[in-house]
């Protein structure tokens, strides 16, 4: 059988994933075994990308979010584990942040911005200023509110998909559900991402 | 005996995730040598690069609410593919019109190829996903919460 | 079509994903089901530790918080189990096998206790490391035949599933709580509250009952 540019790709990749896994069998510390398995995560990621068709691109999404939905909750399990709780989380000590308005206004503009983008995209864009919000300032609001949101997204994004497989004629409804859900389960999630930790309030 | 040893390595948690990719190392080296693998030409949902469109490399064709021809699994099952694919929001019609960078930031807005796949054509992936982020969230959260008491 | 569990009764399309119920793929779902549905209505058995080297005994108390958190997680772990043994599509049915792990760290991971919390930890790095074989194989499988649905790809004339790709599935469903890890899940079997910890086993079952039959239909 001939050597096509596939074999290749899957040659690069495969090594790759050997390294990443003799590491992985190797390595006794904890946290590090969780760096690890996120590093060989990135070896299935891209042995989906050499199918080179838009469905690659469909199928690494979710692929990406399962590594990072279970990164999420192994991280806070091992914070649990280790009971490194009781650091008190504080803003970033750094007078220009504590200080200017650039720690509302460039939030601010980041969320609006994402917004217009929607989708899954906009989220991260939207996440990444509420990121740096909660950063300069000490987070002081309540989760609660956040699950909520993520709840309601989900069941829109749930509604959205039924409306595309039971009532496909309003295609463009259904279409505007899922991006408004996918905006808001990414905003919530991602802008979590390094703020649940320190004493809860 | 030998099962009696098996086991109490097993029981052991600690060694579990170093057997796991131990044997994940050895599949690897299996692939490796396993490895021409032929490429099947005949693809679904095939990319098409269009030079010189502001759409470039999600150009599909078709201006917004019309229909174009995609290739999917069962066009039975989904009767309005192609309507999602062509569509543009206003604000990214305007920039495919004025700048060269819409299809940088095509996946960002709603409508085009990419939203075709993950919401209609295989949305149950897509319904899947959210999911698994949602159960990782809640245990994250759970966790969380409860150092509070 | 290649009939290894009968002929499918009746077909469920959600666009390129087609569910299907066969003989074998219904038995499993009603299988999920009725557990799940046992979760919902049951409730958890309290664990009694018996004082060593004194007559005393204490039953661990379960709080209502850990309990409906437990309870929602094993219903969840149900509901995955019933996707992923219906699904005729193999990235479908990795994504739900994928979700049958991590609620399965879900249910022991809510409990209070070090040891158990440390066996969930490695337990989940294990489920996070069963992805990277699980979609490798999808991938493999959609780029060598140009097709991910089973139905297709198990119909005569359909290109040849390469060997390395049903291996690569059967590591990653094994990683996501499967067999020749189950001697660990010792310690989590330590975590109180009955149904909903044999929800682990059932579901890691249902998941390698299943997986024998997607290997041998490709």
């Amino acid at each position: 059988m001939a050597w096509n540019e596939y074999s290749f790709g899957l040659l690069v990749v495969f090594l790759a994933a050997l390294v990443g896994f003799l590491a992985l069998a190797r390595e006794r510390d904890d946290l590090h075994k969780l760096l690890l398995v996120d590093l060989v995560e990135v070896a299935s990621i891209a042995v989906i990308a050499l199918l080179g068709t838009d469905l690659a691109e469909a199928l690494i999404l979710p692929g990406l979010v399962v590594g990072i939905a279970e990164l999420l909750a192994l991280s806070q399990l091992f914070i649990a584990k280790e009971g490194i709780a009781g650091v008190p989380a504080r803003g970033l000590n750094i007078e220009v942040v504590q200080k200017s308005p650039a720690t509302v206004i460039i939030p601010g503009f980041l969320v609006v911005y994402g917004i217009i983008l929607s989708g899954f995209t906009g989220g991260g864009v939207a996440a990444l200023g509420l990121v740096f919000y909660f950063m300069s300032h000490r987070f002081l609001g309540d989760f609660h509110v956040l699950e909520l949101a993520s709840g309601i997204s989900w069941a829109l994004w749930v509604a959205a998909f039924f409306v595309f497989m039971f009532a496909p004629e309003f295609w463009f409804l259904a279409l505007m559900g899922a991006a408004v859900g996918i905006l808001l389960k990414v905003i919530t999630k991602i802008s979590l991402v390094g703020v649940m930790w320190g004493e809860p309030q | 005996m030998i099962i009696q040893k098996i086991s109490r390595v097993l029981s052991n948690y600690d060694n579990i995730l170093p057997l796991f990719a131990g044997a994940c190392a050895i599949l690897a080296v299996v692939a490796l040598l396993s490895l021409p693998l032929p490429y099947f030409e005949d693809q679904l949902y095939p990319k098409q690069i269009v030079p010189g469109s502001t759409l470039n490399p999600y150009d599909r064709g078709g201006p917004p609410f019309t229909r174009v021809d995609i290739r999917l699994q069962y066009p039975e099952n989904s009767p309005t593919a192609g309507y999602v694919t062509a569509y543009l929001t206003p604000f990214s019609l305007f920039l495919a019109r004025n700048t060269m960078y819409m299809g940088t930031t095509i996946v960002a807005h709603p409508g085009g190829i990419l939203d075709e796949i993950l919401y209609n054509t295989r949305g149950l992936d897509t319904v899947v996903e959210p999911t698994i982020l949602f159960i990782s969230f809640a245990i994250a959260a759970y966790i969380f919460h409860r150092r509070e008491d | 079509m290649n009939e290894i569990g009968g002929i499918p009764l009746f077909y469920l399309e959600f666009g390129d994903i087609v569910a299907y119920f066969s003989p074998f793929t219904l038995a499993l779902f009603l299988l999920a089901l009725v557990f799940s549905v046992f979760v919902i209505v049951s409730r958890p058995e309290r664990q009694i530790d018996i004082a060593f080297g004194a007559d005393a005994f204490f039953a661990k108390d379960i709080s209502l918080a850990e309990l409906r958190f437990r309870r929602f997680m094993a219903i969840a772990c149900g509901l995955a189990c019933m996707g992923a043994m219906v699904t005729g599509d193999v990235f479908d049915f990795t994504l739900f096998v994928s979700l049958v792990g991590i609620c399965n760290v879900g249910i022991v991971a809510a409990v209070k206790n070090h040891h158990v919390q440390d066996a969930a930890y490695q337990y989940g790095l294990v489920a996070l490391a069963g992805t990277v074989p699980l979609f490798s194989a999808a991938a493999i499988v959609v780029t060598t035949t140009g097709s991910l649905s089973m139905l297709e790809l198990a119909s005569p004339g359909a290109p040849a599933v390469p060997l390395i790709a049903r291996a690569l599935l059967v590591l990653g469903v094994m990683g996501e709580g499967m067999a020749p890890f189950y001697a660990a899940k010792a310690e989590m079997f330590r975590a109180p509250g009955a149904p909903y910890v044999i929800m682990c086993s059932l579901s890691s079952l249902l998941i390698f009952l299943r997986v024998t039959e997607v290997v041998l239909l490709l």
